[in-house]
């Protein structure tokens, strides 16, 4: 059944074009007192570019894992991981992180927070008027000077991942991003990510809880069994773009793909 | 649009909320002040307890009158007694809270100092430090120097311990979020640690100076030429039980002082973490 359902691409469109390749990746977290924890089975990935791939799967069975070491903030423990044909050793200029929760720095306006990739890192950072211009994207330009708290949950996400294409990374990695937002705003939020992957030519990677956000936005969905977390399915999502949320949901891919990925999620003991 | 509006009406609501519990909460204060006055003119005059245990309320009034109405040079007045503390507390304050930022960053940011410093910190901070002042005294004498040096003691304990829980306390999400960017570690510093201590460290600065004004007073019963702990021993030996109030009074209203300085300062500096907790 796993097999039938994944879409294997032509080994050689892989190979020119895989932005993020892992082979045999995997992680297990060693504790200095207790067992470790085997959080991510060796898992075969390739991500090429300017795909929207979402991951969904089981609380706790590697996601976020994978994401950190997509993201260079932890080591693998076994496999390898290349982004752009490059080992991943670190944090790289390439790669933007949407935090959960937005992760805004507090005592900086928004305009600050969404420059501090600029003025980081040890580098010169040309880029005009990006900062502005990603703010206008967003819609946020009437709060470029004011500060986190007097924004709210979505606004707070929009500025964060304005701050993750700050240094304009040819991909961008999403944990959650809106998890703790309501439903109203989150397809809101939906509508704007499919805007900005369309407009930015970025590739984008977004683990989710959620499977209609999933499919609405991924152009691929990978299930992951749980921990140790293993991909069990990659399903490639075959509806066009422009997508709307109405019109999602009656056609008939949709509607498959959520039964089956439902179906896969169940059978490891989790019900969205 | 409507979002600052919103926020503007929610400010207003919150402002109409606040005001009659403030003067409800001063009122409370006055209403306080008053039975504590209460009681002590009933003590006085109602129950003839001695001046040498507890002076008229006017003898101590008339006491503070006597310090406050003279000229700032007058050798009689509180002016330059109160300069002098304050002075060497100031200076202490700085010191110790410079030190203690410091040595308090040094021990977030490096494991091994943490563990070579923290017993000693412990260790001394546990120990009663106005014990140690006579030793001070000892070594710094009895001028200026000794009473810098021991209010900077008290005002390090609280910097030390403050600024290194604050720094110790970032969220890993902002540390990730740093690391992501290949900050270094002066600019996580610089960026995200010491803002996001500043709230603690002000809470020390809050300790801090009270502190110090403490260790400068207790220097100068010590011994010392000029000082408001100068003014209450001599008070003291020819038993002005009115004059030791007044003088305590007057240091009681020097700490209020010094507590809301810090408090605006806080305020304005860390803005963000007030606003956050509404
Ligand atoms: N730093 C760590 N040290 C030890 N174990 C860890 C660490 N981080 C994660 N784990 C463990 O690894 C496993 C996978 O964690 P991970 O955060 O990747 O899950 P997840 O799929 O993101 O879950 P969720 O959907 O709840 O966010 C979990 O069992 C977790 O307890
Ligand atoms: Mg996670």
């Amino acid at each position: 059944m796993t097999l039938a359902l994944r879409a294997v691409p032509s080994a050689s469109a892989a190979t020119q074009n895989a932005v993020i390749r892992a082979q045999g990746l995997s992680k297990t977290y060693t504790a200095k007192s207790g067992p470790h924890v085997h959080a991510l089975d060796p898992i075969d990935l390739d991500i090429n570019d300017g795909e929207f791939v979402s991951v969904v799967g089981p609380s706790g069975c590697g996601k976020s894992t994978l994401l950190r070491l997509i993201a260079g903030l932890d080591p693998q423990t076994g496999g390898t991981l290349a982004l752009g044909g490059r080992a991943v050793e670190g944090p790289s200029n390439e790669v933007g992180v949407v935090f959960q929760a937005a992760n805004l720095l507090p005592w900086l306006t928004v305009r600050e927070n969404v420059r501090l990739p600029l003025r980081v890192g040890g580098r010169e950072w040309k880029v005009g008027n990006r900062v502005d211009d990603l703010i206008a994207m967003t819609g946020l330009s009437d709060f470029a000077e004011r500060y986190p708290y007097e924004l709210s949950g979505g606004m707070q996400q929009r500025a964060g991942i304005c701050r993750a294409l700050a240094r304009d990374p040819k991909i961008l990695l999403m944990d959650e991003p809106f998890g703790a937002l309501d439903a109203l705003t989150r397809e809101r939020m939906n509508l704007e990510l499919q805007r900005i992957w369309q407009t930015n030519a970025k590739t984008i990677l977004l683990i989710t809880h959620s499977i209609s956000e999933a499919i609405f936005l991924g152009s691929r969905v990978i299930v992951m069994s749980a921990r140790p977390g293993r991909i069990i399915a990659d399903l490639p999502v075959d509806i066009p773009r422009p997508r709307s949320l109405d019109a999602i949901l009656a056609h008939p891919s949709y509607q498959s793909l959520s039964r089956q990925i439902r179906a896969l999620l169940n059978a490891q003991g989790e019900v969205e | 649009m409507s979002a600052v509006a919103d926020s503007t009406a929610v400010a207003a609501v919150n402002k109409a909320d606040v005001r009659p519990q403030r003067d409800n909460a001063l009122l409370l204060v006055v209403a306080v002040f008053l039975v504590i006055l209460g009681c002590w003119m009933l003590a006085v005059y109602r129950f003839d307890v001695p001046s040498y245990i507890l002076p008229k309320p006017d003898a101590v009034l008339w006491a503070l009158w006597s310090g406050l109405a003279v000229s700032p040079t007058s050798p009689i007045g509180y002016y330059l007694p109160l300069w002098g503390s304050l002075k060497n507390a100031a200076g202490g304050f700085l010191i110790g809270s410079v030190l203690g930022v410091s040595l308090g960053s040094l021990m977030a940011e490096f494991r091994t100092v943490e563990k070579s410093v923290m017993p000693y910190a412990f260790a001394l901070q546990s120990l009663p430090k106005v014990a140690i002042a006579p030793l001070i005294v000892i070594w710094f004498g009895f001028g200026d120097g000794s009473k810098i040096a021991i209010s900077a003691l008290l005002a390090f304990f609280p910097m030390l311990i403050n600024s290194f829980t604050g720094l110790r306390s970032v969220e890993p999400e902002k540390i990730d979020l740093m690391r992501s960017l290949s900050a270094s570690r002066f600019e996580t510093y610089r960026i995200v640690k010491l803002p996001h201590a500043a709230p603690y460290i002000f809470a020390g600065l809050d300790m801090a100076v009270v502190y110090a004004l403490l260790g400068t007073i207790v220097a100068e019963f010590l011994g010392a030429q000029q000082g408001m702990g100068v003014v209450i021993t001599q008070a003291q030996a020819i038993t002005d039980v009115a004059g030791v109030f007044a003088a305590l009074i007057i240091l009681g209203a020097l700490g209020i002082a010094l507590h809301g300085l810090v408090r605006r300062a806080e305020l304005r500096v860390v803005h963000w973490a007030h606003r956050n907790q509404k």
